[in-house]
């Protein structure tokens, strides 16, 4: 069931241009959205101003939420351009999760794409973005730290990985960047490729990989498939033959987040 | 099982202090703690297991943000199922949130919104607390919020909107005494006589906070300062009435060291007896 007093308050906060109209005739701006008689009276009595208080606590709280989880992005990508980002996020999608913590992804999934078609944004912005949004998402996954599976590793098993470990791609080394928000060091443009995953002392670790683990990791963790399957379809991607040695760095990997906890032993 | 409320002045737990207070910076200093479930629902890592072990030594009393109970969108499964897996396993004795909307058409908008106070309303939000109650299976508590601004025509004060929706919906009142003041201040009504208007006998739990002028004519619930001396009185007032009931001391920004909003829920505490005496010396009359 609608109420149109809630529909045009809805349109106040999330319009584009909603503060300047109602400003200019708040009236007429309430009469657009089918508000009359009684209530578009009090509307009036009300005033503009008043109704605007509302437009700036909501917009500030999700905006200083976007802040802090991407400091450094926003530091470079400046307040302004920020404004104008969120005023159109909210018009054309707004957030939709209920938790408030959510909302700085659901920002960047919007904005990265006309980030990267402007060319007034540096190319880097949305990986590091990304990368900025990771470790609070990595840190506060509900998924990670389940059980090892007990069962040895085998070739045509499929792995059981840490729930909270990704897999990221960059095209910058934005991982390498300084913390300092104040800072503006550029990162190097170069393929990057990282594991991601929380230790058991809930920290936030990163692993550089080869672009053959990458290929390796991305079969055995993103398509689930049995680690033969796996390798194989790894170096075919790569344009690569699944050789001696490439079988055994792939076993020293694997090794090695067994060892880090993030590989939990094959399935059933 | 659902636990027993606790009485006395309690802490909203924030991110900020969760900390010191697992270290034990608050035992036996508040009488509760209380959450808000969205911070710890569908999220993993340090911050849960944190709970989990505040919840052997505090009370816990759940407050919820999102349930947007004067909104028109239904209600969403995923978000209620969470919410009674979160509320069971920390035995809430109820759950409350607030009277107002904060989203519309699937968008979120993470704000208290304000509501016409008309009879229609009243009836589409009992209705709602109802369906709220029956999906958590336990008693709702609804808060009034601080409005700045009546949204449209009212056939009714906040006071007999609020009397109308409770008793609609059967459900308990969680007592803000800072809205209260906010409003009374930026609406020109007397908080008391407020105070006076609403059904008192279904009240289970108060709210207290600071606030902060937005300008020269409103006040804001900011909870960004200390407790003014006449939301102290207004909760004294309250709890000369009711007899012990939790109350929630509240801080969200301008956060001070956690020593400090202890030395002030241990001087609302003070106050708290002494109207709890009072209340005790009334009933003996």
């Amino acid at each position: 069931m609608n109420d149109l007093r809630l529909d045009w308050m809805n349109a106040l906060l999330r319009k584009r241009g909603a503060d300047e109209a109602s400003r200019e005739n708040l009236r007429a701006f309430a009469a657009e959205h089918g508000i009359e008689g009684d209530d578009l009276d009090a509307i009036e009595a009300v005033g503009a101003e008043r109704f605007l208080v509302y437009r700036s606590l909501v917009h500030n709280r999700m905006r200083n939420t976007i802040r802090d989880f991407i400091e450094r992005a926003v530091a470079r990508l400046g307040i302004r351009r920020l404004k104008a980002d969120f005023a159109d996020w909210m018009e054309e999608v707004a957030a939709h999760s209920p938790y408030l913590r959510d909302v700085p992804a659901e920002f960047v999934a919007w904005a990265a794409p006309r980030w990267a078609a402007d060319d007034s944004v540096p190319d880097y912005l949305i990986d590091l973005a990304r990368h900025e949004l990771l470790e609070y998402d990595i840190l506060n996954d509900h998924r990670g730290g389940e059980s090892p599976t007990g069962r040895e590793l085998a070739l045509d098993k499929p792995l059981r990985f840490d729930g909270a470990a990704r897999l990221m791609s960059y095209a910058y080394a934005v991982h390498k960047m300084s913390q300092d928000a104040e800072d503006r060091d550029i990162p190097e443009q170069i393929p990057t490729r990282l594991l991601v995953y929380r230790d058991p002392s809930n920290k936030v670790r990163y692993l550089e990989l080869t672009p053959l683990a990458h290929a390796v990791l991305e079969q055995l963790i993103e398509h689930q498939q049995p680690v033969a399957e796996g390798l194989r379809k790894a170096c075919a991607a790569l344009g690569e033959p699944l050789d001696d040695q490439r079988l055994g760095t792939a076993a020293t990997l694997l090794a090695d987040l067994a060892e880090r906890g993030v590989l939990l032993g094959a399935e059933a | 099982m659902q636990s027993q409320p606790p009485t006395g002045v309690g802490l909203g737990l924030r991110g900020a202090f969760l900390r010191d207070i697992v270290r034990g910076d608050a035992d036996g200093k508040v009488a509760f703690l209380e959450v808000a479930p969205e911070n710890y629902m569908h999220r993993g890592g340090r911050s849960p297991k944190r709970l989990a072990t505040l919840a052997e030594r505090f009370p816990i009393i759940t407050h919820g943000l999102m349930m947007s109970l004067g909104g028109t969108d239904p209600f969403r499964d995923e978000y209620f199922d969470e919410l009674k897996s979160f509320l069971d396993r920390y035995g809430a004795p109820w759950h409350s949130d607030h009277i107002c909307w904060s989203g519309m058409d699937g968008a979120m908008l993470h704000d208290l919104l304000p509501i016409p106070f008309t009879t229609q309303t009243a009836k589409r939000v009992a209705s709602r607390i109802r369906e709220a109650s029956d999906r958590l299976e336990r008693p709702m508590a609804i808060e009034n919020i601080s409005w700045y601004l009546q949204l449209g025509k009212s056939n009714l004060d906040e006071a007999e909107f609020i009397t109308e929706v409770v008793e609609r919906a059967d459900c308990s009142l969680l007592l803000d005494v800072n809205n209260v003041f906010v409003n009374a201040s930026n609406h020109g009504f007397e908080a008391q006589a407020w105070i006076d208007a609403i059904p008192l006998q279904r009240v289970v739990q108060l709210h207290i906070a600071g606030h902060e002028p937005w300008d020269d004519t409103l006040l804001v619930d900011t909870h960004g300062a200390d407790v003014r001396e006449e939301v102290r009185d207004l909760m004294s007032y309250v709890i000369e009435r009711t007899g012990p009931k939790p109350v929630l001391l509240e801080r969200d920004s301008n956060i001070p060291p956690l020593a400090d909003l202890l030395e002030e829920a241990a001087s609302l505490q003070v106050i708290y007896d002494e109207a709890l005496q009072k209340h005790a010396r009334e009933a003996s009359a």
